[in-house]
């Protein structure tokens, strides 16, 4: 597991599908500059074997990403990331998270939690995951 | 890849005046790894035992590896392994004996990945079957229908009695089984969780019938619980075309329906000025919309 660096983590029991939770990861990955263009995917091999999911469900998330343009399949290597990937600029970025963020201040207040208590809960996430 | 491992149809299966399959039709491509699930009673055993020709159906045609399951041909019995929900293997026994006496039948056993899995999932072989409990005994029992890495594989609840480490080390040794997308699995569980995360297809077995076949990714993809707010009280004739269930509470509605899109919300916001919001399901809420019409 140490030989890559890059962290995937799935939710089998998610209403959303797990190659597309893959999907979002690695756009989000590419879009956040943690994977950079020229560098390679795990291979389906490797991904499915760690998250401990079928194989045919890392397949589709690549092909898919592929699809989109912001992977490509280069023969013998693997899925490399993409020089001009369309997820580039800042707003599209917070476009992105927006809809997680609207999803847990739903969760907070379900939970009655106040406008405080829930910032204080992203602070402390923040500070445990340094960037 | 149109072609069926399993292919079940139109399948009638009776004990005495309890009708438990009325028409069953399933096919199950080459690579699958397909979920069974149903409530208890809804017949998944007899359905497995229908399909492996431990059963005889009494209307309705099957076809197993290509052949009548009930005259099986031995080539065929050697590319099938089967364990059932409840083992049982010879008490007297030392589980290290049962696997040999196992391999003797198949020839293409692989001795050194059964040694593999009884280490990984902790089976004892020097322990007597008679002394083994339920757990130990279903592990065992995996063992003896995966070691000759068959081409089809038909597991009847699988995890139902092994603790959560056992049933993840059972789900690893199904990913190495089936990464070639030549083998083929079908095993029926109500555990949901194992089942998204190894599964390509579900079935559900409903009141005698397989009321839905097909991907779990679009199954997750199309069935939506929409959460409806209205301008106004909703009438209690509230309806949504095909629905699977709803519940009307004053201005809003909880819907599950089959098939969400676009142009279901636009004529709900419309047709009622309400506020439509699409909450995602995971496996085990669809098995719950589904069983509480």
């Amino acid at each position: 597991m140490a030989s890559s660096p890059l962290r995937f983590e799935i939710h089998p029991s998610s209403g959303m599908p797990i190659y597309r939770q893959i999907m979002a990861q690695v756009r989000a990955l590419v879009a956040g500059g943690k994977l950079s263009a020229g560098e390679l995917l795990p291979s389906v091999r490797q991904m499915a074997g760690e998250l401990e999911i079928n194989m045919m469900t890392v397949s589709k998330a690549y092909a898919r990403l592929e699809a989109e343009g912001v992977v490509e399949r280069v023969r013998g290597k693997g899925m490399r990331v993409r020089e001009s990937s369309p997820h580039g600029n800042t707003a599209e970025r917070k476009a992105d998270l927006r809809q997680h963020v609207e999803a847990m201040v739903t969760r907070g207040r379900q939970l009655g939690l106040t406008d405080e208590q829930i910032q204080a809960v992203v602070k402390s996430v923040l500070k445990e995951w340094p960037s | 890849m149109n072609e069926c491992i399993i292919k079940a149809t139109n399948v009638h299966k009776r004990f005495g005046k309890t009708k438990v399959l009325t028409g069953v039709d399933l096919c199950v491509p080459r690579g699958a790894v397909v979920g069974l699930l149903g409530t208890n009673g809804s017949g998944k055993s007899t359905l497995i035992k229908c399909l492996l020709g431990l059963l005889r159906v009494d209307d309705g045609d099957v076809q197993t590896l290509a052949e009548d399951p009930w005259d099986l041909s031995a080539d065929a019995k050697e590319r099938l392994g089967y364990a059932p929900q409840e083992a049982k293997l010879y008490a007297w026994m030392k589980a290290g004996q049962v696997v040999e006496y196992t391999a003797a039948f198949y020839a293409n056993w692989d001795a050194r990945w059964v040694q593999d899995l009884m280490r990984r999932w902790e089976v004892e072989p020097e322990q007597r079957v008679g002394t083994l409990s339920t757990g130990q005994l279903q592990k065992l029992s995996l063992v003896l229908a995966l070691g000759h890495r068959p081409e089809l594989l038909v597991l009847d609840e699988p995890v139902a009695s092994l603790d959560p480490k056992a049933r993840r080390e059972f789900l690893r040794s199904l990913l190495e089984i089936t990464q070639d997308a030549q083998h083929t699995v079908l095993f029926s569980t109500h555990i949901t969780s194992d089942l998204e995360r190894v599964a390509t297809h579900v079935a559900f077995l409903q009141g005698g019938r397989i009321s839905f076949f097909g991907g779990l990714d679009e199954l997750k993809e199309q069935v939506k619980r929409l959460r409806i707010t209205a301008a106004a009280d909703l009438p209690s004739t509230f309806a949504v075309p095909g629905a699977m269930r709803t519940e009307v509470d004053g201005r809003t509605a909880l819907v599950a329906v089959p098939k969400a899109n676009d142009h279901l919300l636009d004529s709900l916001r419309s047709q009622w000025q309400a506020d439509v919001t699409v909450e995602n399901l995971n496996l085990e809420e669809i098995f719950l919309e589904l069983h509480d019409a």
